[in-house]
């Protein structure tokens, strides 16, 4: 029983962060529909962000300043990191190509991708870094859940990540902003003949998924301690995977999608083993992607001939 | 009855023809005239004499590039002709290869001649290809490739890990995991071995020449108008009586044919084979060939191999790494900014720019000019004139690149004379980054330049450097 | 004999819209097959139609924009299955078949929308559309074997008579330019000659006038009745430009809102009080 609810802890952890990265995908996916390669990439910088700031604080274990103060610190350098690059993302490896073919945005975004990946092992290495989370926030803090404690942090970054889905859910549907987004969603010409100003609709669509990456990056760096280079590619294909299982272009589709695949790799490193953790999320998306493309909360494609 | 079509401006067309303008002109009127039989010719004659004039190790890049153009040239099938993004293309690059050296080596008892390996291998890959072109019957575009890119995904964790899978036996080491294949026969055909550069570099070109003739027939008839149909308008090409379905199959099949037959070769020459030769890296590099030269054209996708294959042994030598860098900044100023009186402008801009900097610099902080230079012609050259950083020369280079990024953004987005402003700083910064850091990190280098040739053609000229623009409804 | 084709109740709706109700149709030999059986079903795209073609009758189908007229075409090419009724061709159903199986049948058509290969030339448009007719090998092509360069000189050479048909316009030095070079009428005209690449016996015409000037109107019309006259094709066409209706139907067909409304000579239909209040709205055939 412990064991299981270890793990559920684990699965819903795991599945916070992809959700908040899949929302990128989502979002960018749902207005432009685009694959925004480069997401990953974006959540790795802003996990090096907020990795920077906290050794310019003192590091993990001689502070200058409150926990807390650091922690939100470090969330809103990641932010503001991921979301310049995810803004200048748009404006020079997408717009230029809004009118062209479908395939010239996508190799667009791998090449950027890879661009962002050479740019950070330039800048920090192939070693990794870790965030020390032990020295920050003492592991005997939590939570008692039954049997078990849930660490202070794992808390932190599960109640974070709901609280900023539900303001999300809130934006999209209540303001005037998240309305335009949605329309630009359906229809960018017809949203642009209603006044709206599609391009700047689309940078704050990256924007927000870009910023809610980097607070992923953050996140993942205090839950598990240790950031590279390459952590982007792998975290990018799982959330990727959980915003298609969701349904791709549907903001609690990529919610769901990344809780799901979140469980999926816990219980799957419990109960089997960690190496097939990975082989089961794909196999997921092949399944997915075959059976059901449209993902479990999408729309599926009407073409008019 | 009226007559149809009978027109006064159909029958002034001669008249209408307008020649070639600009300063290609001769060039490609001269290019015209050779039909692209002689082309070919010339191609292959150059190619042939190559050996004759330079060092056993350039046989060995000479190699290296043959095999890109080859590999380029069956993605070409898939991606520039029928329009299918087939992320996942390197995993039958290294089937082929593993294959080879699972039969031409130690790792097994079978050691298969290779008159049949060869044809069993590239049959092998062809119906590998094929199934995979299983999915592509539901899925288009992003899905597809997505699909793909877990392929390849796949096959790298598989032969990484095989010994490690469940149902496999330890005694059964197929595919030498992390280590890889070591010691792969080289190709021996009729009692002729295949051992040396100079005979594998022969026996690649050869194949290089029958692809081109083969794939260039293959597009000239009903099977690449096929091809190219279906890459218009599915739909239509359907109603058309195109059977989209099997010919998807067929240009993932001869593409995945093409790969595997390259692979078998790779192994032969690189006398082994290693799980991180067919990585994402590669697929990149193949891309870059493809999307540089002219997706759909076969004269630019062997142009785009030959260059995206020749600049990582460019850059290994910080001596030709360091011209290549600069002729490539004189190179990009001349593009961006093209009136001579700017040109000057920026130059001297940056020349004054960066001696301003040393000075303050070296006034506020000794380190600054304390590093030791490359051991360069160009670097020795102005040494005295960039920061060439001692100490703290990481972090100051980090937010160098940084800034250098966003300005080469900043450039993109300015017009004038703001565009010279913005301009030198970045290019102060790009050769400081450069001198510090860059010029002796090769590996890093070639992975920023690929990933920016990707975005930058995209951005500006899609169609590579001898592609045809294309027009798109969507 | 049997009819080149034949509609059968055909019915169809798109979430909860009916677009075709209960009709029927038959281009065969000559007899048109009423079903009286109205099947009054709310929720039809294409409602019970019925439908018949004679080989070499030239049919027009008419109505308002959203009747179901391309909806029509699409179940008949094969883009959409009918939910129910039948399509038969030559007596046979060919409901279910993939587009290019119906196409390799005999069916060819243009499209609403145009919908032309647009970065490859006029000819290689017109050639592409042989694929079925022809059979070298991928080797045999790879090799240029003497077939196969036979097989590519007849396919090009009947890639040229095709578009001789349209006179001088797409012949020549045209021959090579990308289409999307053409101008509109051409455009219009290259996915005609493209259909007829085909080699079928029924050509279906999506508002091959639509567009176009009223001289290439008057060419179109001529064109469409030679093609008929000198080629044998039985030829189904949707119009709204009533001069072409009335130049070259031998029988017309009225849909609105998926039902078929009236079906006749272009004089029995054009004056039928259904089809004047559906153009004109609920009240106009009594307002004379």
């Amino acid at each position: 029983m412990e064991f299981f609810l270890q793990q559920t802890v684990n699965g819903l952890t795991l599945g916070s962060v992809y959700a908040l990265i899949a929302l990128g995908y989502s979002m960018v996916y749902g207005i432009l529909k685009l694959l925004n390669f480069a997401h990953g990439e974006v959540y790795m910088f802003g996990a090096f962000a907020g990795y920077g700031v906290l050794t310019i604080l003192g590091g993990s274990s001689a502070l200058v300043v409150p926990v807390w103060l650091a922690i939100m610190l470090m969330f809103g350098a990641a932010m503001i990191v991921s979301a310049a690059i995810g803004v200048a993302l748009e404006r020079f490896a997408y717009r230029p190509l809004r009118n062209s073919t479908r395939i010239a945005p996508l190799i667009s975004a791998i090449g950027a991708s890879f661009f962002l990946q050479a740019a950070a092992l330039l800048m920090f290495t192939a070693n990794s870094r870790s965030y020390n989370t032990p020295s920050l926030i003492a592991i005997e803090t939590g939570i008692p859940l039954g049997p078990i404690r849930v660490w202070m942090v794992r808390v932190l970054v599960i109640v974070t990540a709901f609280v900023l889905m539900i303001l999300l859910t809130l934006w999209v549907n209540r303001s005037r902003t998240g309305k335009a987004v949605r329309a630009v969603s359906f229809d960018r010409e017809a949203a642009a003949m209603m006044g709206i100003d599609v391009d700047k609709v689309i940078v704050v669509t990256f924007l927000i998924g870009s910023a809610l990456a980097g607070i992923g990056g953050v996140m993942v760096g205090l839950v598990f301690g240790r950031i590279f280079h390459l952590m982007g590619f792998v975290a990018g294909l799982k959330a990727f995977t959980a915003a298609v299982v969701g349904g791709i272009g549907s903001i609690p589709g990529a919610m769901l999608g990344g809780l799901l695949i979140g469980f999926a790799e816990a219980y799957t490193t419990g109960y089997i083993s960690s190496t097939f953790q990975n082989l089961i999320v794909f196999g997921l998306l092949i399944v997915v992607l075959l059976v059901r493309p449209s993902g479990l909360l999408g729309r599926p494609e009407l073409v008019k001939v | 009855m009226s007559q149809i079509g009978v027109d006064q401006w159909v029958e002034q067309s001669d008249e209408r023809r307008q020649d070639y303008q600009g300063w290609t002109a001769p060039a490609r009127r001269l290019f015209d005239k050779l039909a692209p039989g002689g082309r070919l010719a010339l191609f292959l004659l150059v190619a042939a004499a190559y050996p004759f004039f330079v060092r056993g190790s350039d046989v060995r890049v000479g190699i290296t590039i043959l095999l890109l153009a080859m590999v380029a040239l069956g993605l070409n099938v898939v991606v520039g002709w029928a329009g299918l993004l087939d992320l996942g293309y390197v995993a039958f690059y290294g089937f082929g290869a593993y294959f080879y050296a699972i039969v031409a080596s130690n790792q097994l008892p079978a050691h298969w001649p290779t008159w049949i390996a060869i044809p069993v291998i590239v049959a092998a890959s062809a119906l590998l290809g094929a199934l995979l072109s299983l999915p592509s019957r539901r899925l288009v575009g992003d899905y597809l490739a997505i699909m793909t890119l877990f392929f390849a995904q796949v096959f790298v964790e598989l032969v990484r890990n095989f010994e490690r899978l469940p149902f496999v036996s330890d005694d059964l080491n197929l595919t030498g995991g992390p280590n890889g294949i070591p010691g792969v026969f080289p190709w021996e055909l009729f009692g002729f071995s295949f051992n040396t550069f100079h005979r594998n570099y022969y026996l690649a070109l050869a194949f290089v020449g029958l692809l081109i003739i083969g794939l260039h027939n293959l597009n000239d008839s009903r099977t690449g108008r096929a091809w190219r149909a279906l890459r218009e308008d599915t739909l239509a090409a359907e109603h058309m009586t195109t059977p989209v379905n099997r010919l998807k199959m067929l240009a993932f099949a001869v593409g995945a044919g093409i790969a595997g037959l390259t692979g078998t070769l790779f192994a032969a020459v690189q006398v082994g084979v290693f799980p991180n030769n067919f990585n994402l890296f590669f697929l990149i590099t193949m891309y870059a060939a493809v999307i540089l030269g002219g997706s759909g054209s076969i004269p630019g996708v062997v142009l785009g191999a030959i260059a995206i294959a020749y600049t990582p042994e460019l850059l290994r030598d910080p001596g030709k790494a360091g011209w290549l860098f600069y002729i490539g900044l004189v190179v990009l100023l001349v593009v961006v900014v093209r009136r001579w009186e700017r040109i000057a402008a920026t130059v001297g801009g940056v020349i004054v720019f960066g001696f301003i900097v040393r000075v303050v610099a070296s006034g506020i902080w000794d380190e600054a000019t304390m590093g030791e230079a490359n051991d360069t012609f160009i670097s020795r050259l102005i040494d005295d004139w960039v920061l060439v950083l001692g100490a703290q020369s990481d972090v100051i280079t980090n937010y160098a690149f940084v800034l250098a990024v966003v300005g080469m953004l900043t450039v993109v987005v300015a017009s004038g004379w703001w565009k010279i402003a913005a301009l030198i700083p970045t290019i102060y910064l790009a050769v400081l980054v450069w001198e510090n850091k860059l010029a002796f990190q090769p590996s890093i280098t070639r992975q920023l330049l690929f990933g920016g040739v990707l975005v930058v053609m995209m951005a500006v000229r899609p169609q590579g450097l001898l592609g045809t623009k294309r027009v798109e409804i969507i | 004999m049997k009819p080149i084709l034949e509609l059968r109740g055909l019915s169809k709706s798109f979430g909860g819209l009916k677009v075709i109700e209960d009709l029927d149709l038959v281009v065969g030999a000559g007899q048109i097959v009423h079903d009286d059986d109205p099947v009054v079903s709310q929720k039809d795209v294409v409602d019970d139609l019925d439908l018949s073609i004679s080989p070499g009758e030239i049919v027009s189908v008419i109505g308002p924009n959203g009747a179901g007229k391309t909806t029509l075409f699409n179940l008949i090419t094969g883009i959409y299955e009918p939910d129910r009724g039948d399509i038969l061709m030559d007596g046979r159903s060919i409901v279910g078949l993939s587009p290019e199986q119906i196409a390799n049948l005999g069916v060819a058509r243009t499209f609403q929308t145009l919908r032309l290969f647009l970065n490859m030339t006029v000819k290689e448009n017109v050639m592409a559309a042989a694929y079925g007719d022809s059979q070298a090998r991928i080797w045999q092509s790879v090799f240029r074997t003497p077939a196969a360069r036979r097989e590519e000189r007849q396919i090009a050479e009947m890639a040229e008579r095709k578009l001789a048909f349209f006179g001088k316009r797409l012949m020549g030095y045209r021959w090579d330019q990308p289409a999307y070079s053409l101008s509109y009428a051409n455009r219009r005209r290259l996915e005609i000659a493209r259909a007829m690449a085909t080699n079928p016996r029924l050509l279906m015409l999506d508002e091959p006038a639509a567009g176009m000037n009223p001289a290439e109107t008057h060419e179109i019309t001529e064109l469409i009745g030679e093609l008929r006259d000198e080629v044998g094709f039985s030829i189904l066409v949707i119009e709204h430009d009533m001069h072409v209706v009335e130049g070259i139907s031998d029988r017309v067909i009225a849909l609105d809102h998926g039902v078929k409304i009236a079906e006749g000579s272009f004089e029995d239909v054009a004056t039928s009080p259904q089809v004047i209040e559906a153009y004109l709205g609920y009240g106009a055939a009594d307002r004379k």
